[in-house]
Parts: structure tokens; C-alpha cells; sequence
């Protein structure tokens, strides 16, 4: 056993957490002996029954209990067969099925792990005339009807083990020749229950059960399934068929607003633009809010690769979407782990919650070629309002005269004919086009889904688009009966196109910011043909960004996992799974030689290289077993992760010309040349095991631990331990409940669990010296280096504590199904720069202080409102959420956050949300009647009415208040779906409330950085004036006059809405061809109508990255996309 | 069993074995280290020459302002005078602040706590790492000794730019000093300034003989001195150190005022201390706010604006009043700019709007973006020749030599013959004084830091404001207020009366 101690260790002191670590690895071990010692006993499948009178799917069940064979037969078969008495033990398999089938006019076949049951030929009852006529027949005929007698159009019917498969016509109809005399049809429709019976059955009137809810669905937890009935922690489940319609260039669009309690915000409309996911609020200020992803198994790191600016290029606020690469069509589920129970086996990375995304495999016995394809056109959802040339004129120069600008900058020349700079740089027509073909199908022993797909988007800000090619294989082979072994692999090349659009200012400013503030009384070209620039502003022409400043991006991306998975007796699992996940990209980056800001320079080009893997090898063993009125699943597992990022960057200035741009940066004055690498890499250890139990069928018990190491933290702290409990209770299955028919399902769960977070970066633990600032001697820059942080040995997790209760619903036989949750989620220990006296030079230490608090509802409903010919299904989400900082290890608030020239947007103090908004209230505006012995403020008539909070003569630091913050009081989403024989009809409603948001672009209205930029329309033809004296607007002759105070009551907005985010029409048919068995054609809207107050582009939107630190800046702004669709089945 | 089995079991066997390796054998503590790859450990890095370099690099990267900060910086200090203001830009809003004397300690931290607290005490934290750790390399005695210098020097000029700002603060020496730390005495703080400054006097190269332009010499540490007693009205040392830099027999008052400030001239006799700029990165951004809008080019001065050279939003003018105290001759005034022809081809009158330009940082041809070459002198040759004059005055009233040095300074400005100043022009010593802020205001109009120590010593800081209509302008206001954010970070730490 000395393996098996704690080797190395420096501290010999057994403390509580390293005991639990030492308990977990010696279990480890010992199902680690067990396993190896299982192997050796091994032997053939035995069955052990002894029963009395029971039915034969009791029998049946013990048999898949004890063997974990399935025993696959028709309901119709079995059920008129008498009752059994069987008694045997250890008995070989095909002897025992003999002797339960004896005297039964059934006979079995076992292939694979699956003992299909059948009718014995020549011992058929009904009616032995008719049998004799059908045994006879070559062609079958038949009808499917719903479950309402209509026919039902475009079923798929095919015969078992066979290629053969024909769809029902307008009148339900299908017709196969040449059927074998023992074959069993299988009739299957999207929304119905799949039904197999024999061909010689009565097939004249076949009528197909509508799946209400299906209960016994299996949803995809950590390191496992679970059937979702006995899910006791809270998780939602989206499957394929209830994705979002239309354009989804991510795989994140796919399920936005689909979960209660789950938040996507965009960050820019851009084609391949980042999201933020956040699941149940926002639980840290430092440390990362992102959920954990876990791709087929395999935990990926989001983090953006080669994501920097460039020279004279600015880097984007936030990072281009890492998850661009996966096709959104190959994936079959997703999952998304909400609660402690079930996040907590991730443990250090699970407090963000956990999204789990499932990808498509081949299904046994039948082979299928499908063909997806869209085309759509997008155009600017909503462009802002600003000054039109002669609205801006006469405000130019109406200010001018009103004393509130330079008399050179009246403009004088009544003949301009000026130019509308956001449709210049806006394209209208940007089309937008994904055409995926999958090939799927295989063996008993073999399954596989191989699919291709290219997708290429192109931006409604011109000159930016995103395209993506991917090819992705799923294979499973079950090599023995014990034996299976599989691989999930994607592979993809994606290229993006980007123009400068971030926070940049004046001369760094990009396109979006110039095309809102470049003076419109001039034409995008001089009369020499240059891009025309003003002298009176500080800003390049927004066209000559457009056209002459490129980033693109080539990216190639493969991750993938492969895994064995060994039966070692019937109830016990062992499984090895490896995977990696290499992420390549290199950014190319040329501001022109045109461009102001790249003129002096001679051009600017820069290369940004970058590599993102991370590696996973993993062991699990699962002992699963269902006997008497018991269910135990116990797995336990270890898994070691590493994560290495490299990059490097090279910059010039100076070229010859522009042609090579920056694929051949030596030309480039040498003076200029900049380089940078950088290199770093984290790892984890972790010890797993959960239990689920369950007792009636009525008593759920699930419990996890997991202990995690993490390089990230101070030696002191390495490992974390992270429990679990949950319970949950079917309520229905009781016997007092069998006369409430109301309820189909009534489940309450309560669970309570630890999980951590990790995500500060790396080697924060360590005191380390990094680039620091450059000294200039002789002239020339001389590298520096000092102290990269204040170090923190004790450095450790940062723990989320949740606890969550809720109820599952089904009402009136499951017409009406859903769930409800309530959750309060509280962090300690958590990550956090600490203000420290910055008289040491640091002012902050990452440190494990301070705490927060989100608290909600969710509520999410399906129903089923019509099921008769006309169908219609309503699903309902609604979430409430409520965050609140409880601690930050201080009494004095920390002030922070900015964009642009505004700062200290956001005040982090105890008893109040994160993020809140702090700045001041507004009034309204001076008027001339007014006192103004009341304030020592320079203020006249026309300017901005500050609050004095404090009353005492002047407005400044101590006036400000809160202002709102961005976690919505309530958001919610309706989708409805409306279907009538092939048509479908779905319309997909979002809204938020109760949210804020600083327009900084606003910002910029009320304090214009200079006299002749644009602004917002709204503001200055409304503005005060000694004949119109507005309460609302101030009359901008001195805008700047009460100094900084650009975070205020006006300029942060309302941010809540309503939106119709999708709107798809579609029909479905079968053409009645041998080779082409179904054909669907959609026409979709995405992004219809936003109702909103907010005056940016979109209230949706978080330029600043992240979701509840929400600064509107230069926004790119969201598309409203037309799309046609076809899919075809082969 | 068959055959088949047997051999996947083997092979399972040996596969979790390995597992069981990977997981137990290892010894996880052990595993999770992961090497630090991109960062350097302190111990290794400053056992070598060029680990302290690199270290002391970053010293001066601190404390020598460049670039957006290097601007704000003089920005702060200026915007508060009788000399400068400021309209337009989004600095306007901070600006606004400053000319009204309207602002307080959450004054945006991106100017008042990262330029003028954390800059400095990152200054002062890596000038002690430095200290604490140089003998962990051997090497030349003598090199060990400049660099010692070196980061006492930059240490104890830190503590004179943040005593000049906020009064004394809390005195850091050591690395090892308690977290919280409240401001030390004003005599403490004025004491360790003048012993540290006075030690390394004798330690730092002589003009010229440091290993590059741009380090600390011998001069400069006299001459920070000599301002430092200056600012602490220690008028005898004042002289002395004066004393002291003439006697190096190195600095000499530059011919030719209006070439003083191009970057081609910017290595010269009469510069002692600089903060040095580059194009490269960490230039001297003032010329952008000072250009003013749509300039294209100015006949009168001779310049005419080039492709590529920014012109900000911003507008960093002069007070006509001052424009209007200059006499006639006054070469010095030669570099304000007081009409310019604009874009459209207008010529435009800067004069009587309070609009005058001081363009003495002569735009740098080989400027990138924001980014000119000039160098900031921090302190000149003349400076310290008015400090002396200022001394001596002080000292002993009615004062020959006093005046000579001043005449000094007007004679390079072209103030000769009758414009030259005599004794008998001044009936007191504070007409003498009167006299010398002028001259004071004339000789460094635009440069960093000097008018508001000026006026602060000449005690008019507050009745100048006054008179100008700020009249929120108060004592308090002669030192800023510590950052708010390093009030909140620091209980020990007391902020400045009135604030």
C-alpha cells in the first residue's frame, strides 16, 4: 500500500480535507483491485431466477437486470401469454430463455446483447384461414393513422433488418413488395411512439400514439445517463427537435432562451461573434462566470486563442466565439446541469454550471444519407437615429450661435451634400448560407454518423464575414459482448473577417464608432481620391477602416475522444476514456497605408499565432443494478487534465507598399519590428464517485464527491472536495395518489452541494517578475521586468454553496409537463482582488475573501394545448433572479469598470448586486426661473439639473447613487408551435426586464468629444432653448461644464425588451420516391421586431464581454435574417 | 471463457495499471506542479547584471511619465494655474474639474491614482526590490554601486514628486515594511528625501559618464535637491546645491530658447533632469491637444502640420492674461502660437479667447500616432539658476547676485540693454518676488509640475484662482487629495485636510 499514501507530502498532519482525499484515492484502489480481480471470475452470461406466477415482462426485466441484455419484443406478442413459473440458477442464457418460453407460442433469437423475442411459425391463433393467406403474400399493404383516425402523411415504414423502407402517402397508405414471411414492420413519425409489429399483423388501420412526454427519456449527466424521471438534481434538457430555428451559426444560438435561468448575451452581432453564457447569475467578481462546456465528455477550454488586436488594430472587447467550430446540426442534445447535484462532479469548474452537449450517433439497421441546406439574406436589425447632414448643420451651427461652439467651425457651405455614414458601412444584403450532409446508420455491432459541413456567413458591416468547414465522425463498435469501444471526433477550419470595431478612441477609434460620430457633411472621397478626412476631427474616414483595416483569422480545431468501455460482470462497468482538444489559429492583421492611423506609419501588419490544447485521460468504473424493489448505481473514476496555451506576435510598420500586406512582414522597416511569446499551462488531478439510489421506484438518493487538484493554486491548497446530496421523491408512484388522475408526474427533488471555481489564470499562487514598463535610454526602448503580482500562497477554490428545490410536473396524462425550481447560491471563499494599501505597489491581491449570493425562480412549462389535427404546443420559461454581494472583505466600496474616456461605471459594495451602475441622478434641466442660490456649481439655463444628494451646494463624488444593474428582475421566453398535417408553425418570443445598461455611445451625445462629431438625432432637435424649455434635454452650449459625470441617470438605459427572435414556417412531405423519402421546405425570420426603450442599436447586446458588466460601446449591431431552408432524406 | 477474452482483459489490465500509476504513483502534490514557463522567479532573475537591469528598467518606466500619462500628468499640474486651461475632448470633463477647482479624491482614477499614486509607489516598490536583493549576483564593485544609486535615486525622487502632490505619504523602504502604513511626518518624509538624495549624490556617474542618456547622473540628484530645498524654503541648502551643480562646470544655459525644445536638440547642456520620450512608445503627447483645430499650418512660427501627426479633440490653451505679461522682446513668447490657418484656408485668431497655444514641444517629424520624441526636462540649467537667485534673494535682501542670475536667463530670452532687469527695479524684496514668479511663469510655461510649485511657494496658488473666478479654489487645494481608492484600500492611511 505505499503506493497509496500520500508520498511527498510535506505536511503530515492529517487534516479533514486530506483525510478525505486519502479515503477517496485508497477506494480508488480498491475498486481499482476489485475491478482487476472481477476479470479474473469472469465468465459466461448465467441467469439466477426464481419466480412464481409472474408475467413475462417481469421475467424479461430480471433477465436485462442481471445480463444487461435487452430483450426486445412487441407488446402485442406477449401480452395474452399466460403467467410463468420459472426456477433456476446459474443457468447458461439460450438454455434459460428455452426453458421460460416453454409451451409458449414464442421463440427467441439472441444477437448481440439483444434477445429478440418471436412468434413461433405455425402456432398462429387468430385465425388460421387468414394466417395461411398472409404467410402467402409477397406484398403487404397498410394505413398509419393518428390518433384520431386521419391519415398520417410522410410515416416512415420500413422492415426490420432490412434496407427497405417506403413513406405513407396523403391518405396514410405504404405498399411493399416482396416482404419475407417473418418480418416485423417498423412504422416511426417525428412526435409519435415508434411502433414494430409483424408483418402479418392486421395492418389496415395502424394508429400511431402521440409521445406526450416522454418520461423514460435518458438525459446526459456527468460521467453518465440517468433516466430523466429519476433526475434529482435540477437540469435542462434540449433535444434537437426543440432547437431554434433558422440561422444558427453557433452552437450556443441553438438553445438561447430555451432554459429558464439560463442567460445568452451577445456580445457583438458580428458573424462569429463571442457569447456569454451565464447559468443562475453571476457568482464571482474575478474569478470566471462562464459555465463549464463538455463536449461528448470531454471538458474544453473556451478561452480565445490569438484573440489580441494587431498594430494600430484594437483588439476586440471581448473574444471572438471559441465555439464557431462545432456544426450545430451534428449535435443530438444538450444539457445543461444547473444545480449543485448535479455540477458538483465537476467540481472545481462546475459553479458556473455545466452545458453539456451530446452529438448525433448512427442508429442500428438502418443506413441514412440526409441533406440539410439554408440560404438567407440579413440586414441591420436597427440602425441609431442620429443627425441627418442637414439636421446636423442646422444644429452645428444653432449652437454656434447659441455660444456653445467655435465660430470656425460654423458650417457655411449651404451645398453639401454629405454622406450617411451608417449606410455606408452597413450591408443590407450580407447573405448567409450552411449546407450539412450526414451519413448515418450501421450494425448491431457497429454505429456510425459522419457528417460535412460548410458554413459562410457574411457580415452586415462590411468586409466582415465568418465561413466554417467541419467534418465530424462518430463511431462505436461493440467488439465483444463485453467489449465496446468508440471514437467521437470533430474536425473543422473556420475563417473570419474582421474591420477595427472596439473601445479604440479618436485616432484608435474603428468602424462602427466613426460611422456614428464622423461628421455626415462630408463625402467618403476628396477630390484627389483619397478617403476624406476632416481637420477638425480626430478620427479616420469610417470607410477607409472598412476597406483598407483587415484582421482575418484562420483557425483549425480538433478535438475528440475515444474511449473503451469493458462489462466486467452484468453490474459492472469499467470505462477508459481519452481525449484532446488542439486549437490552432493565426491572425493576420494590415491597416493600410490609407488610413490615418496607419499613414505615419507606412502600414501596419502584425501576425498572431496561437495554440490552445488541452489533453484528458480518464478511468471510471460504474456498478449499476436493479433487484427487488432497489436500483443502485455507484461509479467512481479518476481523470487528470492539462491545459497549454502558447503564443506568439510579430508587428512592423513601414512597407513599401501595401500588396503583400502581412504576409511578408521582413519588408517592413526593421526600426519597427516587434516581437512577443508567451507560454503557459495548468493542470488537474481529480478522485470522483457518485451514488445514485433508489428505492419503490418512489425514494431517489443521489450523492457525489469529487477532490480536485489544481496547479493553479498556492501549494497549501492543492485540493478541493466538492459533495453533493440530493433527494427526490415520485410522488405518483404512491398508492394514495393512484386515485389523483390529475397529476402524471409529481416529483419534488431537494438538493443541496459544493462547487468550486478555478478560473483566475495561472501561476497567480507564485511570485513571479513579467514585463514591466520599458525604460527609454539612449532613445530606444529597453525591456523591463519587475513583479508580476502580490503573491499568494494560500491561494485556493473559490466555493459555491447551492441549495435547490424543486418540482416536476405532468398534468392530464402529461399534456401538461414541467418543472419548477427555486435556488439560492451562495460563494465564499471567493477569488477576489482584494484592495491592498497600493503604497506597496500593488493594489490588489488575488485572495479568498468576500462572498455572494444569487437567488431565484424558474419556472419552465410545455403544453400541449391542441393534439387533434390541428396541433399546438406552447413552452413557457420564466426566471427571476436576484443577486447580491454579501461580502467583499472590506467595508469601503470598490468603484471600477469603464469604456472609451468613462470610468468608474460600476460600485461593488456589500448589500448591493454586482455591477450595480453608480453615478448621478438627473433632475432635469436648469430652467431660468429656477433658484440657483441653491448651488456654487457653474450651472446656467439649459444645462443638466445634477442631484445635490448631499445638499450641500455642489454635485461630486459624494452625489452619486445607484443606478440600476443588469441582473433582469425577470426574463422569460414563449415559444409556440403550431402543426397541421406536413405544416409546422413556430413562433419564438424572448424578453427581459428590469435591466440597465450604460449607452456609452450616449455618452458621447450629452459630452461630445469634440464640437463636430454627430450625434443622436433625438437629443438635439429637442434640445433647450430659450423658446423651447425642455425639461429633458439640456441645450448642449456646455456640455462639459459640470466636469465628469458621464455615468448618470440619462446615459444609463433601460435595457429590457421584447423580442420575436424567430418565426419559421415549414412543410414537410414525402414525394413518394424510392430514393428520397422525406422533404421539408422552411422559410424562417430571425429577429423579427424588438420592443424596447433602449436608444442603441440592440438592449441585448454587452460590447464590454460578459453579461451583467454591461457597457454599450460601438456595438456591432445585430442582423435580421430571411432564410430559406430544405432538408432531404435518402 | 475464450481466448479472446483472455487477451482484452490483459490488455485492459495492463492499460489501468498504467492508470493507477498516472494517479497514485506519481504522487499527486507532485504532479500538480507546473512549470512557470513565460515569467521569471525573482531569486534567479536578480542574480544577474542584467536581471537588476531589467529590474531597474522598469524603475524608470515608473517614475519617467511618457506618453498618455506623461501628458495627464502635466495636464493635472498645469490645468490649476494662471497659465494653462483647457476646452474640448473627452479630457474636457476631467479638465473642467481641474479649472474649477472642483475636484475631489474619486477624481477618475485612471489619472489621479494610476499616474500620480501607483506609478510612483511601483517606482518605490521595485527600487527596493532591487536594494534588498543586488547581492545575490557578483559582479563589478563599482557598476553594483551606480545601480544601488541608481535605485535610491529614483526611490527618493518618487517620494519628492508625491510629496510636492499630496504632502508626505507613507514612507516605504522596504519590502518588508507592515501592509497598512500611514503617512509618515513631514519632517520624516523630509528627512529621508534629503539624506538619500545627498548619499547618492557622490555615488551616481557624473554628467555624461553614465552608461546611457537617460540615467540618473550626478547632476540630477543635485539638482532634484536643490528644487526639493527650494520647495521646502531651505534656502541656504538651496544655494548650496546650486552652488554644487555650477561648480560640475557642465550645464550651460542653451543659446537658443526656441531650439531648446525640438527633439533634435534634446540632448544639450542646459537639461539636467529628463524624462525621457520616444516615438517608439512612451512619447510626449502634448502637441496633440496644443494644435489647434484644423490647424494646417502657422506662417508666423513656421509650422505646417504633416500627414499622419494627431490633432486632438482636445484644447490646451493659455490664458490671454499670461500671453499679454510678456514684453515685447521676449523671445519666449515666440513659441506661442496666436493665429494659424486652418483646412478651409482661413486664418484663424487664437488671440483675446483665451486661445494661445504653447507650442514648445515642436512637433517630432518622425512622430508615430500620439507619439513625439521630445524629452520632458524636469529640470533645466535655468531653473536652477532662478532657484539660486530665489535663494539668495530670500537670504539677504537687497541682493546683486540675485538679479545678475535672472538677467542671466532674460539675456538668452533677448531681454538685453534696457529690458534687462536692475537692482533698483525692485523697491523690496516681494516686488523682487513678484518679479521672479514672472520671470518663473515666462522661462517654463507648458513644462511639467513647475507653475503650481511656484505658485504654491510664492504663497499665490489659491489668490491667483481667485482671480481668475475660481472661487472654489481653496488652501486645501495646494495638495490633491489621496486617491480614493487608496483611502479605501488602506485604514491607516488619513486623507488631506478639506477633502
Amino acid at each position: 500500500m505505499d503506493n497509496y499514501s500520500l508520498t511527498g507530502n510535506r505536511d503530515t498532519v492529517a487534516t479533514p480535507a486530506k483525510l478525505i482525499l486519502r479515503v477517496m484515492k485508497i477506494t480508488y484502489f480498491l475498486l481499482t483491485v476489485c475491478l482487476v480481480q472481477v476479470f479474473a471470475e469472469t465468465s459466461a452470461q448465467k441467469l439466477t431466477i426464481q419466480r412464481e406466477q409472474v408475467g413475462l415482462r417481469n421475467i424479461f426485466s430480471e433477465i436485462r437486470n442481471q445480463t444487461g441484455y435487452s430483450v426486445v419484443y412487441s407488446v402485442k406478442h406477449i401480452e395474452r401469454m399466460p403467467t410463468v413459473t420459472v426456477s433456476f440458477t446459474d443457468m447458461d442464457i439460450n438454455e434459460a430463455m428455452t426453458r421460460i418460453l416453454e409451451g409458449l407460442p414464442l421463440d427467441f433469437v439472441i444477437t448481440g446483447k439483444e434477445i429478440v423475442i418471436k412468434e413461433k411459425p405455425g402456432v398462429w391463433r387468430a385465425s388460421d384461414t387468414r394466417r395461411d393467406l398472409e404467410l402467402q403474400q409477397q406484398t403487404i399493404s397498410g394505413r398509419v393513422l393518428d390518433e384520431h383516425g386521419n391519415p398520417l402523411q410522410g410515416a416512415a415504414v420500413r422492415i426490420k433488418g432490412s434496407q427497405q423502407e417506403v413513406s405513407t402517402g396523403s391518405d396514410g397508405r405504404f405498399t411493399f413488395n416482396n416482404v419475407e414471411r417473418n418480418a416485423v414492420i417498423v412504422i416511426s413519425f417525428v412526435g409519435y411512439e415508434t411502433r414494430e409489429l409483424a408483418a402479418s399483423a392486421d395492418l389496415t388501420s395502424l394508429t400511431m400514439k402521440p409521445i406526450v412526454a416522454d418520461l423514460s427519456e435518458v438525459v446526459v449527466v456527468g460521467y453518465g445517463t440517468q433516466r430523466k424521471s429519476d433526475i434529482t438534481g435540477a437540469v435542462s434538457s434540449i433535444r434537437a427537435e426543440d432547437f431554434n430555428k433558422g440561422a444558427n451559426a453557433t452552437f450556443d444560438q441553438l438553445i438561447a432562451g430555451k432554459a429558464a435561468g439560463v442567460q445568452f448575451i451577445q456580445s457583438s452581432g458580428e458573424p462569429g461573434g463571442g457569447v456569454a453564457v451565464r447559468i443562475r447569475g453571476a457568482s464571482s467578481v474575478n474569478a470566471g462566470t462562464s459555465p463549464l462546456y463538455v463536449i461528448d465528455g470531454l471538458p474544453i477550454d473556451n478561452s480565445s486563442v490569438a484573440g489580441g488586436g494587431g498594430a494600430n488594430f484594437d483588439a476586440p472587447p471581448s473574444p471572438r466565439n471559441p465555439l464557431a467550430g462545432i456544426n450545430p446540426e451534428d449535435i443530438e442534445s444538450i444539457e445543461i446541469l444547473k444545480d449543485a447535484s448535479a455540477t458538483a462532479i465537476y467540481g472545481s469548474r462546475g459553479a458556473n454550471g455545466v452545458i453539456m452537449v451530446t452529438t448525433k450517433k448512427g442508429k442500428a439497421g438502418r443506413n441514412t444519407v440526409s441533406y440539410s441546406g439554408s440560404y438567407g439574406q440579413q440586414q441591420v436589425a436597427n440602425t441609431i437615429d442620429l443627425l441627418s447632414t442637414a439636421e446636423y448643420i442646422q444644429v452645428i451651427n444653432a449652437l454656434i450661435d447659441a455660444g456653445g461652439g467655435p465660430e470656425t467651425n460654423r458650417i457655411t457651405d449651404a451645398n453639401v451634400v454629405g454622406t450617411d455614414w451608417q449606410a455606408q458601412v452597413f450591408d443590407n444584403n450580407a447573405s448567409i448560407q450552411n449546407h450539412s450532409l450526414a451519413f448515418s446508420g450501421g450494425s448491431e455491432q457497429t454505429r456510425y454518423y459522419f457528417a460535412l459541413n460548410a458554413f459562410d456567413q457574411g457580415g452586415i458591416l462590411k468586409n466582415t464575414a465568418f465561413s466554417r468547414y467541419a467534418a465530424k465522425l462518430n463511431i462505436s463498435s461493440r467488439i465483444t459482448d463485453r467489449l465496446e469501444v468508440g471514437t467521437a471526433l470533430n474536425v473543422s477550419y473556420s475563417h473570419d473577417e474582421q474591420v477595427p470595431s472596439g473601445f479604440g478612441i479618436n485616432a484608435q477609434s474603428g468602424a462602427m464608432y466613426t460611422a456614428l460620430n464622423f461628421d455626415p457633411t462630408l463625402p467618403i472621397y476628396d477630390n484627389d481620391g483619397n478617403y476624406q478626412l476632416s481637420s477638425f476631427l480626430d478620427m479616420d474616414n469610417p470607410m477607409s477602416l472598412v476597406n483598407e483595416a483587415r484582421a482575418t483569422s484562420n483557425a483549425y480545431r480538433t478535438f475528440g475522444t475515444a474511449y473503451a468501455q469493458f462489462k466486467i460482470t452484468p453490474y459492472l462497468t469499467a470505462k477508459v476514456n481519452a481525449g484532446g482538444d488542439i486549437n490552432n489559429r493565426r491572425r493576420d492583421v494590415y491597416v493600410g497605408q490609407k488610413t490615418r492611423r496607419a499613414m505615419a506609419a507606412g502600414g501596419s501588419g502584425s501576425v498572431l499565432n496561437g495554440m490552445l490544447g488541452n489533453y484528458l485521460l480518464e478511468g471510471t468504473i460504474t456498478y449499476d443494478r436493479r433487484w427487488e424493489h432497489h436500483y443502485l448505481n455507484v461509479m467512481g473514476g479518476a481523470t487528470t487534465q492539462r491545459f497549454v496555451y502558447t503564443s506568439s506576435s510579430q508587428n512592423a510598420d513601414g512597407f513599401p507598399s501595401d500588396v503583400t500586406g502581412s504576409d511578408n512582414l521582413g519588408l517592413g522597416d526593421q526600426e519597427t519590428f516587434r516581437m512577443g511569446t508567451n507560454r503557459a499551462a495548468n493542470r488537474l488531478l481529480s478522485y470522483l464517485g457518485r451514488v445514485n439510489y433508489e428505492l419503490n421506484n418512489k425514494y431517489l438518493f443521489t450523492a457525489s464527491l469529487r477532490a480536485d487538484g489544481s496547479s493553479r493554486f498556492g501549494i497549501n491548497n492543492r485540493f478541493g472536495f466538492f459533495p453533493s446530496f440530493a433527494l427526490g421523491w415520485k410522488l405518483t408512484e404512491e398508492d394514495f395518489m393512484q386515485d389523483v388522475s390529475v397529476f402524471s408526474e409529481l416529483k419534488p427533488r431537494l438538493s443541496w452541494g459544493q462547487t468550486g471555481n478555478q478560473e483566475i489564470g495561472n501561476y497567480s499562487a507564485l511570485t513571479t517578475f513579467g514585463g514591466g514598463p520599458s525604460a527609454i535610454l539612449d532613445d530606444r526602448l529597453s525591456v523591463g521586468t519587475q513583479p508580476a503580482r502580490y503573491p499568494n500562497p494560500d491561494l485556493k477554490w473559490e466555493t459555491t454553496e447551492q441549495l435547490n428545490a424543486g418540482i416536476d410536473f405532468g398534468l392530464f396524462n402529461g399534456r401538461i409537463s414541467g418543472s419548477v425550481d427555486y435556488f439560492t447560491k451562495t460563494t465564499f471563499d471567493m477569488l477576489f482582488e482584494l484592495p491592498i494599501p497600493s503604497s506597496t505597489g500593488y493594489p490588489t491581491r488575488l485572495s479568498n475573501v468576500g462572498s455572494i449570493r444569487n437567488r431565484g425562480w424558474e419556472f419552465g412549462v410545455n403544453s400541449n394545448n391542441l393534439t387533434g389535427n390541428l396541433k399546438w404546443n406552447t413552452q413557457l420559461n420564466l426566471a427571476v433572479l436576484a443577486n447580491e454581494v454579501l461580502n467583499i472583505g472590506q467595508d469601503n466600496p470598490i468603484i471600477s469598470g469603464g469604456a472609451g474616456q468613462t470610468t468608474g461605471v460600476f460600485i461593488l459594495q456589500p448589500g448591493s448586486p454586482l455591477f450595480s451602475f453608480y453615478g448621478w441622478e438627473i433632475d432635469g434641466i436648469w430652467q431660468t426661473d429656477d433658484d440657483f442660490s441653491v448651488t456654487r456649481d457653474a450651472v446656467a439655463p439649459g444645462d443638466i439639473k445634477y442631484r445635490d444628494v448631499n445638499n450641500d451646494g455642489t454635485v461630486n463624488g459624494e452625489d452619486r447613487v445607484l443606478l440600476g444593474n443588469a441582473f433582469p428582475k425577470l426574463t422569460w421566453s414563449v415559444g409556440n408551435q403550431f402543426s397541421y398535417r406536413g405544416f409546422n408553425l413556430s413562433i419564438f418570443l424572448d424578453g427581459v426586464s428590469g435591466v440597465k445598461m450604460l449607452n456609452n455611445n450616449l455618452v458621447e451625445s450629452y459630452f461630445p468629444v469634440s464640437f463636430r462629431r454627430n450625434r443622436y438625432a433625438e437629443l438635439y432637435l429637442n434640445r433647450w432653448t430659450p423658446e423651447n424649455p425642455s425639461n429633458r434635454y439640456p441645450s448642449f452650449v456646455n456640455p462639459g461644464g459640470q466636469g465628469d459625470k458621464r455615468v448618470n441617470s440619462y446615459t444609463v438605459e433601460d435595457a429590457s425588451y421584447t423580442r420575436i427572435r424567430n418565426m419559421s414556417l415549414s412543410y414537410r412531405f414525402s414525394p413518394g420516391l424510392t430514393y428520397l423519402k422525406n422533404v421539408a421546405v422552411s422559410f424562417s425570420v430571425e429577429n423579427l421586431a424588438t420592443f424596447t426603450n433602449y436608444s442603441g442599436f440592440d438592449p441585448s447586446i454587452n460590447p464590454n464581454g460578459g453579461a451583467f458588466n454591461r457597457i454599450d460601446y460601438n456595438a456591432y449591431p445585430l442582423a435580421r435574417t430571411w432564410m430559406i431552408g430544405l432538408t432531404a432524406d435518402f | 471463457m475464450n481466448t479472446n477474452h483472455i487477451l482484452i482483459i490483459r490488455r485492459l489490465r495492463h492499460l489501468i495499471g498504467m492508470l493507477v500509476l498516472v494517479f497514485s504513483t506519481a504522487g499527486c502534490e507532485k504532479y500538480l506542479e507546473e512549470p512557470v514557463y513565460s515569467e521569471m522567479d525573482p531569486e534567479s532573475l536578480l542574480a544577474t547584471e542584467a536581471g537588476v537591469n531589467s529590474l531597474l528598467n522598469s524603475t524608470f518606466g515608473e517614475l519617467f511619465l511618457s506618453g498618455w500619462d506623461g501628458k495627464s500628468r502635466i495636464n493635472l499640474e498645469n490645468w490649476c494655474t494662471d497659465i494653462e486651461w483647457e476646452t474640448d475632448g473627452g479630457e474636457n470633463l476631467i479638465a473642467t474639474q481641474m479649472i474649477n477647482f472642483t475636484w475631489d479624491a474619486s477624481l477618475a482614477s485612471n489619472w489621479l491614482n494610476n499616474i500620480l499614486w501607483l506609478r510612483p509607489y511601483r517606482a518605490i516598490r521595485n527600487a527596493n526590490l532591487l536594494l534588498e536583493n543586488i547581492d545575490r549576483g557578483t559582479y563589478d564593485a563599482a557598476r553594483k554601486a551606480t545601480y544601488l544609486a541608481e535605485a535610491r535615486f529614483m526611490r527618493a525622487l518618487a517620494y519628492v514628486k508625491m510629496y510636492s502632490w499630496f504632502g508626505p505619504v507613507p514612507l516605504r523602504t522596504s519590502s518588508d515594511d507592515p501592509l497598512e502604513l500611514g503617512r509618515a511626518t513631514d519632517d520624516a518624509m523630509k528627512a529621508f528625501i534629503e539624506s538619500e538624495l545627498q548619499s547618492v549624490v557622490a555615488e551616481l556617474p557624473l554628467p555624461g559618464d553614465e552608461a546611457n542618456y537617460g540615467r540618473p547622473n550626478r547632476g540630477a540628484a543635485l539638482a532634484t535637491l536643490c528644487k526639493f530645498y527650494l520647495n521646502t524654503k531651505q534656502w541656504e541648502k538651496a544655494v548650496d546645491a546650486a552652488n554644487s551643480i555650477i561648480a560640475l562646470d557642465t550645464y550651460r544655459l542653451y543659446p537658443e530658447y526656441g531650439q531648446l525644445f525640438r527633439v533634435e536638440n534634446e540632448r544639450n547642456s542646459e537639461f539636467i533632469l529628463v524624462f525621457p520620450q520616444s516615438p517608439q512608445g512612451g512619447g510626449n503627447n502634448y502637441i496633440n491637444g496644443a494644435l489647434p483645430p484644423g490647424f494646417q499650418r502657422s506662417p508666423e512660427m513656421g509650422l505646417e502640420f504633416r500627414s499622419g501627426w494627431q490633432n486632438w479633440a482636445a484644447q490646451y490653451r493659455l490664458y490671454d492674461r499670461f500671453y499679454n505679461s510678456f514684453t515685447s522682446a521676449d523671445k519666449r513668447k515666440n513659441l506661442i502660437m496666436t493665429s494659424y490657418i486652418n483646412g478651409a484656408g482661413q486664418t484663424v485668431s487664437l488671440l483675446n479667447d483665451n486661445n494661445t497655444r504653447a507650442i514648445k514641444f515642436w512637433p517630432d517629424p518622425n512622430a508615430i500616432v500620439n507619439e513625439h520624441g521630445n524629452d520632458l526636462p524636469e529640470i533645466r540649467y535655468a531653473d536652477i539658476l532662478l532657484a539660486k537667485a530665489e535663494a539668495l534673494a530670500e537670504l539677504n535682501w537687497p541682493n546683486q547676485e540675485a538679479v545678475d542670475l535672472v538677467n542671466q536667463i532674460r539675456e538668452r530670452a533677448g531681454l538685453v540693454g534696457d529690458d534687462a532687469v536692475l537692482l533698483t527695479d525692485f523697491p523690496g524684496l516681494q516686488a523682487f518676488r513678484d518679479h521672479l514668479l514672472n520671470e518663473r511663469a515666462w522661462e517654463f510655461y507648458g513644462e511639467a509640475g513647475i507653475r503650481r510649485e511656484d505658485l504654491i511657494r510664492f504663497g499665490k496658488f489659491v489668490s491667483s484662482a481667485h482671480e481668475r473666478g475660481k472661487t472654489n479654489a481653496r488652501e486645501t487645494h495646494t495638495r490633491f487629495p489621496i486617491p480614493q481608492d487608496a483611502i479605501d484600500a488602506d485604514p491607516s492611511l488619513e486623507q488631506n485636510e478639506g477633502y
